[in-house]
């Protein structure tokens, strides 16, 4: 590089260069972004066509959506949409990272479950919870340390098990052949039952209570810091935000994540190159789903740790499979999920408002799954912007060769 | 009549003129062939040709007069017909059911498979195209395959019929029966352009050569009034040493030996039925036989993807039977392939990623788990400049590579491995002259250095050329052993060909 200045410097202690990778196509970029336009026009014309003012619908959902500052709401919105994003960021790397490695972890959901019931174990199980009451009071001032390793445990234990979730399809596909999609998906079925119809009405309800109140609740000192009182937000969109960039750095900057894209690259094709290079594919793909699993139960400790502090017994379906939507609008790239993250996150916060004027909040929905749709047409959205560049680039300076024909 | 004429094609890729200003006419009847290295512009023009480009300048002409192809839909009308170098054959589908794809003869709305399988069969007849139509296309040899896509593109009418590198895939003998079937075709008055970078097959069945060297047609010669030797030339802009000089190195310690090895291949049969040889430091030994005679098995052995079902393998004098291809490497393995696309590189990943692919978890490539991309940097940087391998931008992806870069790719990174022993699997495939050259150099390189090198190939003049020993293969047995200058290629090609095998050996 040849500007060594302090940005730089400061930048490349983390690793961040321009030179990690490939150069990318600059396509990668403009294609979700086109994608979310078209989806936010395509939608104007929906709500237009129900007989609503789409600029009134679109005022209340991004208004409140804690994106725009202002407004006496804003900083409880902010917040809001701040914690549901560090869920969808946390599924969403799951499933790009296992995307970057070329397998389709669908089962994002059953690991954000898996994360969450173990968090709740550790957070209300009375030899930790009790070590770590006893430490809160012991430290006094320094009480909040007693707090920041307990939610650690519950979250590091959490990751762990959602790793190792994921890793069973990982052995089932590498050793027995077992479709990761089919794996994946039916491991989503035996963890949902596991803890639904056993754990959460049975081992881990409190006796007193009855069958639909849940498990225990968590310890105080399992629950995360908050931030920004007096608002809910807590440490998990910033603890998600280190998963990010670990996320890319594992990716871009290691050993291993140089052999999970070469794997990833050359998946359909066999992955001979990376094989013929001395490459242990079956050992990197366990490793890539027990990240992968890690990451989708992160989000399932933050749903406790952070909102409900205990697993209820309501359906909490729906955190994994947006992952799957993330990862794609992110175009699979680390920081891409965090935009997305934070665009979905921004539209499921502020479409509660659009109700209170009679405008069903299944358009945020209908918006979501267009840009999910024209993202699986990016071919099609790709053709179009190459023919528009080339069409500028040829109006701008026409090919001397067909000068010298006319 | 001219049945063809570009004038003044060219073609503008970004930061890439692939077709300067080229204008030649083709005459009805006629076989045309274009010749030029991987990346000289050949696909491009025939893909202009043939609807798939649009060019940036210039015109075209069919039967005299001027066209405008937009696509291969409007290709198609004008009765043009590519035979693709990859064929575009769907393998569960019947030769008749691939043959009228797109355009079937139906009842209602109904396949009249019958009338179909008639009119294959017709056709086939009328052409003397043996094609058995209700074979499943999956289960027929290559050669068998290519007829079949001529077939089609015959059936859809066409008049110009575009060959793309067609031998490329082909056995010497389906390679035979292919120039039949071009000049039968001929002699029906179609008119052939056939693009190819084998000089000897373009001396034996073209009647007009044009040659394209970076982009530029060089010129257009009569068969009669050129020879190999001046095509190469003009292919390469200088002369190319065809001959492979002869150097003598003392032969070392054994690297690698096998004893009566067993492989099966992926379906279960047994492919490799008991070979034995070594190889030693500072020599090449050979493996000639046609493609499918246990070849690929058995470099799947040696590199560790299969295991063999029984006999010995040692590399060094270490077991490695059971061993995987990373503990190969370890021990002094190194690679070259044939399948540069699937096998070699990984296509999406740029020259520099893919230049210490199988050493990046070496020192001073990564440290610990991080990988050292400045290092890397340098290290391609390096290598690009010491096997010229064009572009030259280390950011480039391996797939934008033609295919002779992609190889000096291939040999920069594993010669650059530490080895001793050297497995070289058709490393000159799909290769042109400049490249072929290249490749040689480096083997005579290596063995001047004291390398074990095994060289498996298909061209017998490589083979003689470069081994100091050579190993007939047939049927999965070594059937012959034999030194260059005891052997000529007519001999080699019949005991690859089963012909006048003891029945001792065989057994």
């Amino acid at each position: 590089m040849s500007e060594s200045n302090f940005t730089t410097k400061f930048l490349k202690l983390f690793g961040i260069d321009n030179q990690g990778h490939s150069r990318r196509d600059y396509l990668n970029i403009w294609v979700p972004l086109i994608s979310v336009g078209l989806a936010l026009i395509l939608g104007m014309i929906v709500i237009a066509a129900s007989g609503r003012n789409p600029f009134q619908a679109y005022g209340l959902l991004f208004g409140d959506s804690g994106l725009i500052p202002g407004g006496p709401a804003w900083r409880r919105e902010f917040a809001e949409l701040l914690i549901k994003s560090a869920m969808y960021i946390a599924t969403g790397l799951s499933v790009a990272l296992a995307f970057k490695g070329g397998l389709f972890n669908i089962g994002a959901e059953g690991q954000f479950w898996v994360g969450a019931i173990v968090a709740t174990f550790f957070g209300y199980w009375s030899p930790v919870a009790h070590t770590f009451g006893a430490m809160y009071i012991a430290l006094g001032s320094f009480g909040w340390i007693a707090q920041l390793l307990h939610g650690a445990i519950c979250i590091i234990m959490g990751m762990l098990a959602g790793g190792a979730w994921a890793a069973v399809a990982g052995y089932l596909y590498v050793k027995r052949g077992v479709n990761i999609v089919i794996g994946t998906i039916m491991l989503n079925w035996i963890a949902w039952f596991l803890i639904t119809s056993w754990l959460v009405i049975g081992p881990m309800t409190p006796p007193s209570q009855t069958f639909t109140s849940g498990t225990f609740y968590v310890a105080d000192t399992a629950k995360l810091l908050r931030i920004m009182m007096p608002t809910r937000l807590n440490t998990s969109i910033l603890l998600v935000l280190l998963a990010a960039y670990a996320t890319w750095f594992l990716l871009y900057k290691t050993t291993i994540g140089y052999e999970i894209r070469a794997i990833g690259y050359t998946a359909n094709i066999g992955m001979e190159a990376p094989r013929a290079q001395g490459i242990n594919i079956s050992r990197r793909i366990m490793q890539l789903m027990f990240l992968s699993g890690a990451l989708a139960a992160l989000g399932g400790t933050f749903f406790i740790l952070g909102m409900q502090y205990q697993f209820p017994n309501t359906a909490i379906m729906g955190y994994g499979w947006t992952g799957i939507a993330i990862a794609l609008i992110g175009q699979s790239e680390p920081m891409g999920v965090v935009l997305a993250g934070l665009f979905i996150g921004a539209l499921r916060t502020g479409a509660t408002s659009m109700q209170v004027a009679n405008i069903p909040k299944t358009f945020s929905d209908i918006i979501e799954g267009m840009a999910v749709g024209f993202i699986a047409m990016q071919v099609a959205v790709r053709y179009y912007l190459v023919k528009i560049i080339q069409h500028r680039r040829a109006r701008r300076d026409p090919p001397a060769d067909q000068e010298a024909a006319a | 009549m001219k049945a063809l004429e570009v004038r003044n094609i060219s073609k503008m890729f970004p930061g890439n003129l692939a077709n300067d200003n080229i204008s030649f006419s083709v005459e009805k009847g006629e076989i045309f062939a274009i010749v030029g290295e991987n990346g000289a512009g050949k696909s491009t023009l025939m893909n202009i040709i043939y609807g798939i480009y649009t060019p940036s300048g210039g015109d075209i002409l069919v039967n005299e007069n001027e066209v405008n192809i937009r696509s291969v839909e409007d290709a198609i009308k004008l009765r043009m017909g590519m035979v693709h170098q990859e064929f575009m054959l769907i393998p569960r589908f019947t030769v008749t059911q691939n043959i009228v794809i797109g355009d079937e003869p139906h009842k209602g709305i109904f396949l009249d498979y019958g009338r179909a399988v008639r009119e294959v069969r017709e056709l086939s007849e009328r052409v003397s195209l043996t094609v058995d139509a209700t074979a499943l296309a999956g289960d027929l040899p290559v050669g068998v395959q290519q007829r079949i896509e001529i077939l089609k593109v015959l059936r859809r009418g066409a008049e110009i019929l575009i060959f793309d590198e067609p031998t490329a895939v082909l056995t010497p003998e389906e390679t035979v029966e292919l120039f039949v079937t071009m000049r039968k075709l001929q002699a029906e008055g179609k008119t052939i352009l056939f693009i190819s970078h084998k000089l000897k097959e373009v001396m034996e069945i073209a009647d007009r050569i044009a040659v394209l060297r970076r982009g530029k047609l060089q010129g257009i010669v009569n068969k009669k009034d050129t020879n190999e030797e001046e095509l190469a030339r003009m292919m390469v802009g200088r002369n190319v040493v065809l001959e492979i000089p002869k150097i003598d190195v003392e032969v070392g310690a054994v690297a690698f030996a096998c004893h009566d090895l067993h492989v099966r291949n992926n379906r279960g049969y047994e492919a490799v039925k008991g070979m034995s040889f070594d190889v030693h430091g500072g020599e090449i030994v050979g493996i000639a036989g046609v493609q499918g005679n246990g070849q690929d098995e058995l470099v799947n052995a040696m590199i560790g993807f299969s295991h063999p079902v029984s006999g010995s393998m040692e590399l060094n004098g270490k077991n490695m039977r059971m061993v995987t291809t990373a503990q190969l490497r370890k021990e002094g393995m190194s690679y070259i392939t044939e399948d540069r696309a699937r096998r070699g590189l990984v296509m999406p990943y740029t020259v520099r990623e893919n230049s210490v692919m199988g050493q990046h978890l070496d020192r001073p490539f990564s440290r610990g788990i991080r990988m050292d991309y400045d290092k890397i940097g340098e290290f391609a940087e390096g290598k690009v400049k010491e096997y010229d391998i064009r572009p030259g931008d280390v950011y480039d992806t391996a797939g934008s590579l033609s295919g002779g870069n992609q190889q000096k790719l291939i040999l920069a990174r594993e010669l650059s491995m530490p080895h001793n022993f050297l497995i070289a699997s058709q490393p000159t495939r799909g290769l042109d002259v400049g490249a072929t050259e290249f490749v040689y150099r480096k083997l005579l390189e290596e063995k001047k250095a004291g390398k074990a090198i095994l060289l498996i190939s298909l061209e017998l003049s490589e083979i003689l050329g470069l081994s100091d020993r050579i190993l007939v293969m047939f049927e999965g047995r070594i059937v012959g052993e034999t030194t260059p200058d005891k052997t000529t290629e007519e001999a080699l090609g019949l005991l690859m060909l089963g012909v006048g095998i003891d029945e001792k050996v065989q057994s």
